[in-house]
């Protein structure tokens, strides 16, 4: 089965598109992945340099150091999760598919309602 | 047996046999029985792979951890909640776009090798074991508390064990990925309920987190020691500050700086190489899917280990004052402490909540060891009944068949696990490991963040990856992390033994350099183009979107037709 052009943009990307998508979110992967490591490491440095961090008391007469492993790295996690998740599918959607959207929209809002 | 434990067991029964009859699959096709048809939406496959993932080292495990260790062992829970970070960041789309039945499937296909496959599946069941073990032993120490009676001949602990591994055998083998993935997402939602009503119970009853946190650190923390015949309370030493007493809410308990990062990598990196949870991604239905799933179960699996992490720290303030009230703690404690420390929250469960409370948080543990036993032997029936079966043993094996061995290796996977969690029993570790559950999946995750985790990261993101780079890896990471943490065992306390104990710092970096050396000096597979096309780009993903929407507007025209008639 051949396909129609515009399905064929829809349903393919090129090797090109793909290569400069894949870059990008290559480097969105290793910049969050680093800010990851800098949180988890950044711990035991801070247990030993600041007697701030075990010693005062913050939300609920925790200390920092308490707080950060029983709630502040979870909700870090899912910050770093949430905004890392939002770019790598906005960075998909203007970077793949594009070829389609021109088709689609050069094919004007007809062409849809005959696809479906 | 109380009627309230025979209750429990039986709504547990209940609530998984109806979920599998109900979710059985549809038909004898490999992609039903082990992908769910592909077709498992983000909320539900959030839920399934939280189910999956939060085991009885999560459930029991990581309170006990924080019990027995205070803050150190928390590190057990950010290590958790850590590992789907790197997931979502370099794993879940690219993996899910390629589609394959399991890792091992997918290395042997990228990197075109029967090889890289083959060792993919050996590296893969040594995973699946030592995941499987701690999880039959929760099943018999639950049982052991809620029952206290074993049958046939058998003691309590043994019963439990084998009950359990047995009858969620037999469930999955029975009801495929379609019949464990809902059943996981039940068994989540349950979870967590029980873990919500243990901390609103604690919570009422006047527990001030902060106040306990003060309290329980204003003296050195003690633990009991089983030596020459009888308990007794030892004093536990900081592993940071050497030679001052170790407290609940600082730093060393446990760990010295080096140990909290090795252990937090290691729980970190293992879990983009847990086969049992990656084998999920394959059933979402788009590498978008797979992403947004991610984001859903690092939220939630966040609340369920800051919970846990407050209830361990609620069992240690709590349970001193409570055995003088209760009799029946007598024989579970020492002194007010517990002697063994996966008691902590059914203990506290049956404070709060008499038997009906025990029989809650008892059936929680076995559900949560059960969802995670289900998503091992399904993994596990995937890489003996797709990887080794139809690809190599028999390549023309009809789709029936390949389920039929597939359910057939479920049932020896559960057996081998029961085997030997019952031949290592927990009291025979306690304490000189801070939680046996908790510290046997840590060697799961050391094996899978080791040799897998460098491997897989390596095929979806660089190009030049090759098969015999990967056996590099594969073989170095999982030999180096096993020797290692088998060494370590056999050490006295020290930094060196803390980064033996948690590999994955030293291991998974040797893997990843030499998979690029090995590779480098070999020739890469020809037509690399076409996997990153079809990792990294979007086509099947928009293609698939766009048949779903279409399928949503023919259903919503046919009932607006039907409402016209």
């Amino acid at each position: 089965m051949t396909l129609s052009p515009q399905e064929d943009g829809e349903t393919r990307d090129t090797p090109a598109e793909v290569d400069a998508a894949f870059r990008t979110q290559r480097r969105v992967a290793l910049t969050y992945f680093a800010v990851f490591l800098v949180v988890v490491a950044v711990f035991p440095l801070l247990s030993t340099s600041l007697s701030w961090w075990l010693d005062s008391r913050l939300i609920g007469d925790l200390s920092p150091g308490f707080l950060t492993v029983a709630v502040g790295l979870y909700a870090v996690f899912a910050a770093i999760g949430i905004a890392a998740a939002t770019l790598s599918s906005s960075v998909e959607s203007q970077m793949l598919g594009s070829q389609g959207d021109q088709r689609a929209e050069e094919s004007g809002p007809g062409a849809e309602a005959g696809a479906s | 047996m109380t009627t309230t434990a025979i209750i429990t067991l039986v709504a547990v029964l209940v609530i998984v046999l109806g979920v599998s009859v109900i979710t059985r699959p549809r038909h004898s096709s490999t992609v039903d029985f082990y992908l769910a048809g592909q077709r498992v939406g983000v909320a539900t496959n959030s839920w399934a792979i939280c189910g999956d993932y939060l085991s009885a080292a999560s459930f029991l495990g990581v309170a006990a951890a924080v019990y027995v260790s205070g803050l150190d062992g928390a590190w057990y829970a950010v290590g958790f909640a850590a590992g789907f970070v790197p997931v979502l960041l370099l794993v879940a789309a690219p993996l899910r776009r390629y589609g394959e039945f399991s890792l091992a499937d997918f290395l042997g296909r990228r990197l075109r090798s029967d090889a890289v496959r083959l060792h993919s599946v050996g590296v893969v069941q040594l995973v699946i074991l030592c995941y499987l073990i701690p999880q039959s032993v929760g099943g018999g120490i639950t049982w052991e508390l809620l029952v206290g009676h074993g049958l046939f001949g058998l003691s309590p602990y043994s019963t439990g064990v084998l009950l359990s591994t047995a009858v969620i055998a037999v469930l999955v083998a029975a009801g495929g990925m379609r019949g464990t993935t809902w059943n996981q997402a039940v068994q989540f939602l349950l979870l967590f309920a029980a873990l919500l009503w243990l901390a609103a119970m604690v919570s009422a009853d006047g527990f001030r987190y902060g106040e306990a946190v003060d309290s329980l650190s204003s003296q050195p923390l003690l633990n009991p020691e089983f030596t020459e015949g009888s308990w007794e309370l030892t004093q536990e030493q900081n592993a940071v500050d050497p030679g001052t007493p170790a407290v609940f809410g600082e730093p060393g308990a446990r760990y010295g700086q080096l140990g909290q990062v090795a252990l937090v990598v290691t729980l970190g990196l293992g879990t983009a190489g847990l086969p049992h949870v990656m084998n999920r991604y394959f059933t979402a239905p788009t590498g978008r899917a797979a992403r947004t799933t991610t984001v859903w179960v690092l939220v939630l699996i966040g609340i369920f280990y800051a919970l846990a992490v407050m209830m361990g720290t609620a069992a240690r303030d709590i349970i001193p004052g409570a055995s003088r009230e209760h009799a029946w703690l007598d024989e579970l404690t020492e002194d007010g402490v517990l002697r063994v420390p996966e008691h902590a929250l059914p203990v506290l469960g049956r404070i709060y909540g008499d038997e009906a409370g025990l029989g809650l948080i008892a059936a929680a543990a076995l559900i949560a060891a059960m969802s995670t036993v289900a998503g091992l032997l399904l993994a596990s029936a995937a890489t003996w009944g797709h990887d080794v079966y139809e690809r190599h043993i028999n390549p023309r094996a009809t789709q029936r068949q390949a389920v039929w061995v597939g359910r057939g290796s479920t049932l020896i996977a559960a057996g081998a696990a029961a085997a030997l969690a019952i031949a290592l029993r927990p009291e025979a570790f306690t304490p000189a490991m801070p939680s046996l559950v908790a510290t046997m999946v840590t060697w799961a995750f050391a094996i899978a963040g080791s040799a897998l985790t460098p491997v897989v990261v390596l095929a979806i993101w660089w190009r030049r990856t090759t098969a015999a780079g990967a056996l590099a890896g594969l073989i170095s990471g999982a030999t180096l992390s096993i020797s290692m943490f088998l060494g370590a065992s056999f050490m006295e306390a020290s930094p060196l033994r803390e980064l033996m104990a948690a590999p994955t710092l030293v291991a998974a970096p040797l893997a990843f350099l030499l998979t690029i050396a090995v590779s480098l000096r070999t020739q890469p597979p020809t037509d690399v183009e076409s996997d990153w096309l079809i990792m990294h780009g979007t086509a099947a993903d928009r293609q698939a979107e766009r048949v779903a929407d279409l399928t949503l507007r023919q259903r919503r025209r046919g009932k607006e037709d039907r409402r016209a008639r």
